[in-house]
C-alpha cells in the first residue's frame, strides 16, 4: 500500500518529459512549504512525475496508494501487538513528517473520509500533525511537502474532492502529452523504432477522442509504454496494440472489433495475403 | 397466370441481371456498431448517425439485361451530411464476404478522414475522391494493402476499356488510373454517358437536404400512431421544394431527365393513411427517386400533427405559476440563447386520490421488502463505549496508550463495535417523458404510457420504502414557449394516495423538450442538500419538438443540459426503451450513463432494480 522510495545519490534521475512550468512550480511550492494537487487521466505521468521530482530535490519519497478502505490510522500509525506489550508504530504520513520528504498520497479521494482530519491540519501555515492515540502533535520539518492527486474523469460518478480539502493545495492540472513530447517518453522507455513510435502516438491520440462516447477512458502513456515494449522486443504490432492498448480500455465486443478496425488501419493487417 | 409469370420472369431476369454476389453479402446491421467506433475513432463527427441510404440514379449506360430486367438504374453509394453517414444497407459487390465487409470499413474510414473545408463541395467528383483516398492512405498506411486488395478486386469487377467504345474506354481507363494511382487524374473525360457508378468512392453528387431529418419524424409519426415500422429506414431523398403558388404552376409531374424515372409532388397526408396504405405508400416511396416535402410557414410537423391543441383552460392541469425561463443551446451558433424556453409547473387537476392498481400489489409487496432491508441495513461503527464486539484496533491504542502513560486506563474506553443502520444520504429526482410517443403500444394490451405509469408506481413504492428523499415528475413541450412540467411528487411531499391519485392520472402529453426539462429538474435536484444526488430519465426516444429542436440540435441541447447538471455535481442516468438508444445516448449520456431496457413491459420491475444497483455503486457500498 506504501512504499518508500530514496535513491542514492549516484544513480540519475528519473526520464521524465516536463508539460509545461510544473518542475519550476513544484520547486517553487516546496520552498514556500505549500501542498500541491496534482489532477489528470491515469497514466499520464502524475507518479513519474512525482518521482522526479524527489530525486530532483535529494527527498525521500511516501507513497500512499490510496483506495477505499485506507482510513486515518493507516496514514498516521497504529498500536501494534508487540512482545508482551503494544507498540506504537508510524504511519507513512507520521514517518513523513518525522524525517522529512515528499508524503505523496495517490488517487486521494478514493480514501475514507476521516483521512480528511489528518490531512487539514499539515495543510494550513500550522503543518502540524496530532496523533491523539500517543497524544503527540508532530511539527512537519521544512523539507516536509504533502502532495496528493485524483483523476478528476471519475469524480462525478464516484466520489468527489470535497472543495473545503481542494482550496488547501496548490493545484496542478496534467494531461497527456504533446504528440512529439510522447513520442521521446516512448523512444527513452522502450528501445522502440521511432517511425513505430510515432505511429502508435497518433492511434492513442485518435483513442482519446473517442473518451466520453465509446469509452470511459483514453489510452494512457503507461499503456503506451507497455504496448511499445512489447513491439520492440519483436511482438506483432496489430497483437500488441490489441493486448496493450485496445483489450484494457473497453469490455465491449463491438467496440474491440471497431477498434481494432482502427489498428488494422494504422499498423496494416497481421494476416498475410 | 399471367401476373404469375410475370413475377417468376421478374425474379428470373433480375437475378440473372444482378451483377452482385448476394451469398458474399454483408449487411450494414451487421457491422454497424463497429463501424461506428471506427468512424469516430478516425476523426468522424461524433453527432453523426450510421444509417441505410437509399439507392439514388446514376446516369451510366446499362447492360440490355439490366434494362430488360428494370434494374440497374439506381446504386446504393456512401455520403454524410450533418446529421448522419449514409451507407449502403447491403453490399454485396464482391464474392468474398471479407471484402464487402472491408469496403464498409473503406468508405467509412473516407468519410471519416477529415478533409480540409470546402474542398468536396468545389472540387469535382473525381479529384475530390482521389483527395480523399490519397489523405486516409497517408494517414492511416494500414489500410494500404486493403486498399490495394479491394482495387484489385473492384477492377476486375469493370469494364475491360479494350472493349468499349473510345470515349467511354477513356473515361473507365481515368477512372481505373484513379483507383490504383490516387491523385495522377486531374480532370474526367468528357462522354455521353456518366461513368459506371464508383461504389468505393463517395456520392458524387449527394442528394442535399435542408437540415431536416426527415426519417426521424417519419419515425416518431408513426411510433405516435402505435406502429412501428422498423423495416422502413432507408432514406428517402427528401428535398425540399418551394410550396407552388396558387396561381402559378401547380405541374405535379416533373420530368428528370432519365424517362425511366419521376419525381413527383406528391402531396400525402400520411397521418391518416391506413396500416395497407402505407405499405403502398412505401413501394410508391421507393420507386421516386425525390420525394418532396412542402415547406409553408407552419412547419411541416405541425401540419400533420393537426389534433395537438392544447386543452381548453378548464380542462388543463393547474399551472403552478407563472412559467419559468431557461435557456437552450444553438449548437450552430455555438451560443446559448438565453431565456429561450419556458417551463411551465403543472400539477395535474383532475387526480383522485387513490390505491395502487391491484396487479402491481404483489410486487410492489416484494419490492418494499427489499428496499426496506436497504434502508435497514445496518453498520458496524468503531470505537464505542458498548456494542455487540471487540474493537481490537481501539484495544490495542488503549493498552499502549495506558501503558505508555505508565498510568492505567487514562485513554478512553471506547473498546467496542456496535451495529447501526445505515443512513443513506441519497436524493433521486425520477423525470418522466410523457411526450405523445408514450401513445404508441408495446404489446396487444399495453401502451408505453402505461408501463410508464406502472414503472412510476413501483419506483415510488419502493423508493419510500427505503427512505431515500425523491420526487417525480414528467414533462412534455409543445414549442420552446410550453414546456409543460407535471409534478407528481415534489421532494418535500410525503408519499400517500394523493400522490398515487396522480400516478393514476398520467397521460401523455406532446413532445420532447428533453433540454429544457432537464435544466429545470437540475436546478430543484441541486437545491437538495443530499450527499448523492441521482437524475433519472426515464424516456422512449430522442429530444424532439415541433420546430426546430429535433435531429441534431435537440440532441446537442439535451447534451449541452446534461453536462451542466454534472457539472452542478448531480448524476445524470436515463432509462430508455428506445431501440435505437445505442446510436444517439452514447453521446448524451455517455456508454456507462445510461442503460436500454429491450423489453418495455419489464420496465416497471426492472426500474426499481436498477435503482438500488445504481445507488450502491454510487454510495460504494
Amino acid at each position: 500500500m506504501s512504499t518508500v522510495s530514496q535513491l542514492s545519490q549516484t544513480e540519475e534521475l528519473p526520464f521524465y518529459e516536463p508539460q509545461g512550468d510544473e518542475v519550476e512550480l513544484f520547486m517553487h511550492a516546496y520552498e514556500h512549504k505549500l501542498p500541491v494537487l496534482i489532477k489528470g487521466p491515469t497514466g499520464c505521468g502524475k507518479t513519474r512525475f512525482i518521482s522526479y521530482m524527489a530525486d530532483k530535490l535529494g527527498l525521500p519519497l511516501y507513497t500512499v496508494a490510496c483506495h477505499d478502505d485506507l482510513s486515518a490510522s493507516d496514514l498516521v500509525g497504529r498500536h501494534l501487538i508487540g512482545d508482551g506489550a503494544t507498540v506504537w508504530s508510524d504511519g507513512p504520513l507520521t514517518r513523513a513528517v518525522r524525517e522529512g520528504g515528499i508524503c505523496y498520497l495517490d488517487e486521494v479521494v478514493e480514501a475514507r473520509k476521516d483521512t480528511t482530519v489528518v490531512i487539514h491540519p499539515l495543510t494550513d501555515d500550522r503543518r502540524i500533525l496530532p496523533i491523539d492515540r500517543t497524544g503527540e502533535t508532530l511539527h512537519a520539518p521544512d523539507n516536509f511537502m504533502l502532495v496528493v492527486s485524483y483523476n478528476p474523469g471519475y469524480q462525478n460518478l464516484l466520489k468527489g474532492m470535497k472543495p473545503s480539502t481542494r482550496q488547501r493545495f496548490l493545484s496542478m492540472s496534467f494531461d497527456y502529452l504533446l504528440p512529439e513530447a510522447e513520442v521521446e517518453v516512448l523512444l527513452n522507455e522502450t528501445s522502440i523504432e521511432k517511425a513505430m513510435a510515432e505511429r502508435l502516438v497518433v492511434l492513442a491520440n485518435t483513442l482519446r477522442e473517442l473518451k466520453d462516447q465509446d469509452l470511459e477512458e483514453g489510452a494512457s502513456t503507461r499503456l503506451l509504454v507497455y504496448t511499445a515494449t512489447l513491439i520492440s522486443t519483436g511482438f506483432d504490432p496489430v497483437k500488441a496494440c490489441r493486448a496493450g492498448m485496445i483489450e484494457p480500455l473497453s469490455d465491449d465486443p463491438d467496440t474491440v472489433i471497431g477498434l481494432m478496425e482502427l489498428v488494422q488501419a494504422a499498423f496494416g493487417s497481421s494476416e498475410q495475403e | 397466370m399471367e401476373e404469375h409469370v410475370g413475377q417468376v420472369w421478374d425474379r428470373f431476369i433480375t437475378k440473372i441481371a444482378n451483377q452482385g454476389y448476394p451469398e458474399a453479402a454483408v449487411t450494414l446491421d451487421q457491422v454497424k456498431t463497429p463501424l461506428g467506433v471506427f468512424y469516430r475513432a478516425l476523426g468522424g463527427d461524433s453527432a453523426l448517425r450510421i444509417t441505410a441510404t437509399t439507392a439514388t440514379l446514376h446516369k451510366a449506360r446499362r447492360s440490355w439485361l439490366h434494362k430488360v430486367a428494370g434494374t440497374g438504374k439506381k446504386v446504393e453509394l456512401a455520403w454524410q451530411d450533418e446529421i448522419c453517414l449514409y451507407l449502403p444497407a447491403q453490399l454485396d459487390l464482391f464474392p468474398d464476404a471479407q471484402l464487402n465487409r472491408d469496403l464498409y470499413f473503406w468508405l467509412a474510414a473516407m468519410a471519416g478522414t477529415p478533409v480540409p473545408a470546402q474542398t468536396h463541395r468545389n472540387l469535382n467528383w473525381i479529384v475530390d475522391n482521389q483527395q480523399r483516398t490519397s489523405k486516409t492512405l497517408q494517414k492511416y498506411r494500414g489500410l494500404h494493402q486493403r486498399y490495394q486488395r479491394l482495387v484489385r478486386a473492384f477492377i476486375a469487377l469493370r469494364p475491360d476499356p479494350v472493349k468499349l467504345k473510345p470515349e467511354i474506354a477513356a473515361q473507365e481507363q481515368a477512372i481505373q488510373q484513379a483507383l490504383i494511382d490516387p491523385g495522377s487524374i486531374t480532370e474526367l473525360p468528357e462522354a455521353r454517358f456518366a461513368p459506371e457508378p464508383v461504389p468505393l468512392w463517395l456520392h458524387p453528387n449527394p442528394p442535399h437536404n435542408g437540415g431536416l431529418s426527415s426519417s426521424n419524424e417519419t419515425k416518431d409519426r408513426n411510433a405516435s400512431k402505435g406502429e412501428t415500422r422498423q423495416a422502413e429506414q432507408r432514406r428517402r431523398q427528401a428535398e425540399r421544394v418551394d410550396k407552388p403558388d396558387e396561381q402559378g404552376a401547380n405541374l405535379g409531374v416533373r420530368h428528370e431527365a432519365d424517362l425511366f424515372s419521376f419525381a413527383e409532388f406528391c402531396k400525402m397526408d400520411r397521418s391518416t393513411e391506413e396500416e395497407d396504405d402505407l405499405d403502398q405508400a412505401e413501394g410508391i416511396a421507393n420507386d421516386i427517386d425525390k420525394m418532396s416535402v412542402t415547406q409553408d410557414n407552419t412547419t411541416v410537423a405541425s401540419r400533420i400533427k393537426f389534433d395537438l391543441d392544447l386543452p381548453s383552460e378548464e380542462e388543463d392541469d393547474i399551472p403552478l405559476n407563472e412559467g419559468i425561463l431557461y435557456p437552450e443551446w444553438d449548437y450552430k451558433k455555438n451560443i446559448m440563447l438565453r431565456d429561450y424556453c419556458q417551463i411551465i409547473p403543472m400539477m395535474s387537476r383532475k387526480a383522485v386520490d387513490c390505491e395502487l392498481p391491484v396487479h402491481l400489489q404483489k410486487p410492489a409487496r416484494r419490492l418494499r421488502r427489499q428496499f426496506e432491508s436497504l434502508a435497514a441495513r445496518p453498520q458496524w461503527i468503531r470505537g464505542q463505549y458498548e456494542g455487540d464486539k471487540l474493537d481490537l484496533d481501539a484495544y490495542l491504542d488503549f493498552r499502549g496508550s495506558a501503558s505508555s502513560n505508565g498510568s492505567a486506563n487514562s485513554g478512553d474506553p471506547r473498546l467496542y463495535y456496535q451495529k447501526r443502520p445505515l443512513v443513506r444520504d441519497m436524493a433521486c429526482l425520477l423525470l418522466a417523458d410523457l411526450s405523445l410517443s408514450t401513445d404508441a403500444w408495446v404489446n396487444d394490451k399495453q401502451q408505453v404510457v402505461d408501463v410508464i405509469r406502472d414503472s412510476v408506481h413501483l419506483f415510488a413504492e419502493s423508493l419510500h420504502a427505503s427512505g431515500d428523499q425523491f420526487a417525480i415528475h414528467g414533462f412534455s413541450s409543445r414549442r420552446r414557449q410550453h414546456v409543460r412540467f407535471n409534478c407528481i411528487k415534489d421532494f418535500h411531499e410525503s408519499y400517500n394516495a394523493k400522490i398515487r391519485g396522480r400516478i393514476a392520472d398520467i397521460s401523455p402529453g406532446f413532445y420532447t423538450r428533453m433540454g429544457a426539462a432537464i435544466r429545470h429538474a437540475t436546478d430543484l435536484l441541486g437545491k437538495q442538500s443530499a450527499q448523492k444526488k441521482l437524475l433519472l430519465l426515464l424516456t422512449d426516444g430522442k429530444p424532439n419538438d415541433l420546430d426546430r429542436y429535433e435531429g441534431r440540435h435537440g440532441v446537442e441541447d439535451t447534451r449541452k443540459a446534461i453536462l451542466e447538471a454534472r457539472n452542478q455535481g448531480l448524476i445524470p442516468f436515463c432509462i430508455t426503451i428506445d431501440e435505437e438508444a445505442n446510436q444517439y445516448l452514447p453521446y448524451l449520456f455517455g456508454r456507462q450513463g445510461y442503460t436500454f431496457i429491450r423489453q418495455a413491459e419489464q420496465l416497471p420491475k426492472r426500474l426499481p432494480q436498477l435503482y438500488m444497483t445504481l445507488t450502491g455503486k454510487l454510495l460504494g457500498s
